[in-house]
């Protein structure tokens, strides 16, 4: 009598343990999970498992494995393939009402995938404009602080302010040899944007296009400074 | 008395049923240790028998617990009491040890430990309510009954179930 004589196995041969993950079983009444749903904190319920536990018998709101702090609203819905969804009500709990499972929470479309630099010329045109913009506003903004400091004497100023615009719009724009890679490189630091591998230096088919576009722009930005 | 005594006067439910069936055969396969369960045909009771770990007050010594599955098993939380030797109570078992004398058991088997009452949750097993209780027992610094031991006591005499008293728990450590 004392012994372990297992005197009844009526139970023993539903083994469920021969089944080796639980992994998708619900952390209530451990069967696969039914209507599954998962809290922030990652535990996994059937639905109706979860909503008795919270509003019948619980007093707290809190998962039952971890005690984090549950909220019907940051529930997260699994759902998988296969069997279409069955409605909780008729199945698990007769005699209480169950609401719906809460849907999950969708996102906006993801944006299509940013596209090479190498690509087409379009795209390399787009990244340089990125980065020139980037590259040139702080330079406006030193210009526009070097203008308000000198402010004493306008001409001065304006003489100074010019000297310095010119020599820079100059090297962007018309230095023939100027490796155009390494100084785009050295400028995307400093906005600190996006951060895709860029061109390398020199011998790009597109540098005339480029250049000319920079001549534009450094003219821009001097009658910019002038005014 | 008989009937008050017994809370599993309601059958399981099936989710009770399967749930349960569901942790004897894990209980079967990995049982914790100092713990050991004799299978019977009343999924609804189960007697565990547990021994003290080495090294603590209790080490070598045997004590018989009873846990009891409500009808809404695991939603309300199983009702353990460790067996003691009141005739006419518990009839069917031989009571060969009194509950272990500790400061959170009385003597009539009621068991002062929160998971039992307000703290269960539905993913707790009865592994881990054995291995919270031996843990419980483990961690004693000495053995004494309760301080309230008698007057408890007295207020159960009619067979009330421990889960009719409003427990407070005064030891935040157990």
């Amino acid at each position: 009598m004392e012994k372990g004589e297992s005197t009844s196995t009526s139970y023993s041969d539903t083994n469920g343990s021969n089944e080796p993950d639980h992994d998708f079983e619900c952390n209530i009444c451990f069967e696969l999970a039914q209507d599954p749903i998962v809290t922030l904190c990652g535990h996994l319920f059937c639905w109706p498992c979860l909503y008795r536990w919270l509003h019948h018998h619980s007093h707290s709101q809190e998962c039952p494995v971890c005690k984090a702090l549950v909220q019907d609203d940051k529930l997260v819905p699994l759902y998988g393939r296969g069997k279409n969804q069955t409605d909780p009500r008729t199945k698990r709990y007769p005699g209480m009402r169950i609401p719906n499972r809460p849907a999950g929470q969708r996102p906006e479309t993801a944006s299509p995938p940013p596209q090479q630099p190498q690509n087409d010329a379009a795209s390399n045109f787009f990244n340089y404009g990125i980065g020139l913009m980037g590259g040139f506003m702080p330079m406006a903004t030193t210009r526009i602080g070097n203008f308000s400091f000198g402010v004493g004497g306008l001409l001065p100023s304006l003489f100074n302010f010019q000297f310095h615009g010119f020599p820079d719009a100059a090297l962007y724009g018309t230095a023939p040899g100027y490796p155009f890679g390494g100084y785009h490189n050295g400028f995307r630091g400093v906005p600190g944007g996006n951060n895709e591998p860029t061109a390398p230096g020199g011998g790009h088919p597109s540098d005339a296009a480029l250049k000319n576009i920079l001549i534009v722009v450094g003219i821009c930005v001097f009658f910019f400074l002038l005014l | 008395m008989t009937s008050s005594s017994s809370p599993s006067r309601k059958a399981l439910s099936k989710i009770a049923c399967n749930r349960l069936q569901k942790e004897l055969s894990e209980w079967q396969v990995n049982p914790p240790t100092g713990f050991k369960h004799k299978v019977t045909d009343n999924l609804q009771k189960w007697i565990i028998e547990v021994t003290g770990a080495p090294g603590t007050l209790y080490a070598n010594e045997t004590y018989k617990l009873q846990v009891d599955f409500p009808e809404h098993y695991p939603m309300e939380s199983p009702q353990a009491t460790f067996l003691i030797s009141f005739f006419g109570i518990y009839i069917f078992v031989i009571f060969v040890p009194p509950a272990p004398l500790h400061p959170h058991i009385y003597s009539n088997g009621h068991i002062c430990l929160d998971i039992l009452y307000d703290s269960w949750s539905p993913a707790m097993t009865v592994s881990s309510v054995c291995i919270s209780i031996l843990s419980m027992l483990s961690s004693s610094p000495e053995k004494q009954r309760p301080a309230d031991n008698d007057r408890y006591v007295k207020n159960c005499k009619n067979g009330r179930s421990p889960k009719e008293t409003r427990w407070w728990f005064h030891d935040d450590k157990a």
